[in-house]
């Protein structure tokens, strides 16, 4: 059985591996044809990483970008959760709230970018704003799907042990909706991730964002690929060392 | 089979003068719709007592109110002696529900700890009762696994557990086992007489299987519906251990099952 996991494993590391490498390849057939600034190829792309990493701001404006996504995301979830559970357990609240919710998710993270960088200026809070103004209504949205999800049954339970309030938030809402919050919480990293760049490039003078867009006005394309692949390393580090590890853990009493 | 007399002590206790339960006149409604009328009766300290009716008469809402989830609009309700208003032992009343009602996030240990997380047990002191009521049970291996991975007899011993776990002085059940087959029934049937025995606890549950009503009960309240009331008290004083299939068990059967559909 065991023999046959291990095996399973070794054929699909061997499979993606055989993938990134035809990949890599037609990269470096496709650069070859074009002049390196439309398309630069793998081995440049390379030695623009290292020079990246070795440069004195890497560490700072990899640093400042992920503080600022952290911090729209803490906001967002700190903002999102609550007023999910609200909305998630009252109708009314839910028939009141509702278009509040559609508004919220059709208003594109490029014009709270907008926004922000009138109210905000060239500062932290323009791309922690908009970063919020993402993940903020996808949290609660998320956790309103789960707070509907929460059994009377259970409720009751508690109540016949004299549970009070708190305790039941604590022992039967939350555990109940901790898998909707961690889905939604997840959509909202990554999208945060994403649109802290986007107003990076509008409203900021360092972080990630802001050297994209330096480096595409230089014309370093091979310094966009760059940051492309560290910032697509990093996405994954983070989803295989951190989300997937973690939400094995929380969910272990799921039936597989 | 032995023709022994019963031998649990249902009498007054010098601890408990009073009885465990005292309902007078006990009316609700739901609305405009009246659901239980002029409901009297007493339950002795250790005393098992059967509610009996077919669906509609109340029996559930009954229940509800005797465990004080729900005040009743008339009449008076005393446990061991003492206005529901004024009883503040609460703690020690458990509900067994007709579902298990397991949480599936929590273990098999940490589901029958559920039973104390309101109380001021401290954690050590909760993990310790809950292991030793899953050992009442029989089910102290399964402490560390998840309700998903057991059947559906050993869910409902969890569930047993976590209201043992309280060391109740009244376990009220609602058709705590109608879900189960009848052999895993039977079973919990024998666990449940076997736990009374041992702690001396009072039990009113409800049911609409007459079979199950007089295999457990010492008396059976019989009601009838629309609105509901009590029709009759019966005395179950056949010899214990009652097995279904004994004819003495049968026939007391089929004679509380003709009171009952003439409601």
């Amino acid at each position: 059985m065991s023999l046959r996991v291990s095996r399973d494993l070794a054929s699909l590391i061997l499979q993606r591996a055989a993938l990134a490498a035809v990949l890599v390849l037609v990269w470096w057939i496709a650069a070859s044809r074009v002049p390196a600034f439309v398309l630069p190829g793998p081995q440049r792309v390379f030695t623009a990483m290292m020079s990246l990493i070795q440069s004195s701001t890497f560490l700072h404006d990899v640093g400042t970008t992920l503080y600022r996504v952290l911090a729209g995301f803490a906001l967002g979830a700190l903002v999102g959760t609550p007023l999910g559970i609200a909305v998630g357990s009252s109708r009314t609240l839910a028939r009141l709230f509702e278009p509040v919710l559609a508004v919220l998710n059709t208003v594109s993270s490029a014009i709270w970018a907008v926004f922000a960088i009138i109210w905000f200026g060239i500062s932290n809070g323009t791309t922690i704003f908009v970063v919020f103004m993402t993940a903020m209504p996808l949290i609660l949205t998320s956790v309103w799907q789960g707070a509907k999800t929460v059994e009377r049954q259970h409720v009751d339970l508690a109540r016949s042990f004299r549970m009070s309030r708190t305790q039941i938030l604590r022992k039967i809402y939350l555990p109940t909706i901790l898998p909707a919050f961690f889905g939604g919480a997840r959509l909202a990293f990554g999208f945060g991730w994403r649109v802290s760049l986007v107003a990076e490039t509008l409203g900021s003078s360092d972080g990630i964002g802001y050297r994209l867009r330096q480096a595409a006005d230089l014309v370093q394309t091979d310094q966009v690929f760059a940051w492309t692949v560290l910032l697509i390393s990093l996405m994954l580090v983070i989803e295989s060392g951190l989300l997937k590890p973690l939400e094995r853990h929380l969910f272990r009493w799921k039936p597989h | 089979m032995t023709l022994a007399l019963p031998t649990r002590p249902v009498s007054a206790n010098p601890a408990h003068p009073h009885p465990a339960l005292q309902l007078d006149g006990i009316s609700h409604r739901f609305g405009s719709l009246e659901v239980l009328r002029d409901v009297r009766f007493d339950v002795a300290q250790g005393e098992i007592v059967a509610l009996l009716g077919a669906s509609g008469c109340g029996k559930s809402t009954l229940l509800n109110i005797i465990s004080g989830l729900l005040a009743a609009d008339h009449g008076s309700l005393q446990l061991d002696g003492v206005p529901a208003a004024h009883y503040t032992e609460w703690s020690r009343v458990a509900y067994m529900f007709q579902e298990d009602r397991l949480l599936p996030w929590r273990s098999v240990r940490d589901n029958v700890a559920f039973g104390l997380e309101a109380t001021s047990a401290s954690h050590a002191d909760r993990v310790k009762r809950a292991d030793a009521a899953l050992g009442l049970v029989g089910l102290a291996s399964f402490s560390a696994s998840w309700p998903h991975e057991l059947s559906g007899g050993m869910r409902s011993r969890v569930a047993l557990a976590r209201s043992l776990v309280v060391e109740p002085t009244l376990l009220l059940m609602d058709e705590p086992f109608s879900k189960l087959d009848p052999q895993t029934r039977s079973q919990m049937h024998d666990e449940v007489l076997r736990l009374q025995a041992l702690t001396g606890a009072t039990i009113v549950f409800v049911t609409h299987d007459v079979e199950e009503a007089v295999v457990l009960a010492d008396r059976v309240v019989v009601l009838e519906p629309r609105p509901g009331r009590i029709r009759q008290i019966v005395p179950a004083q056949l010899p214990r251990p009652r097995v279904p299939t004994d004819r003495d068990v049968t026939e007391q059967t089929r004679q509380l099952r003709l009171q009952v559909v003439h409601a």
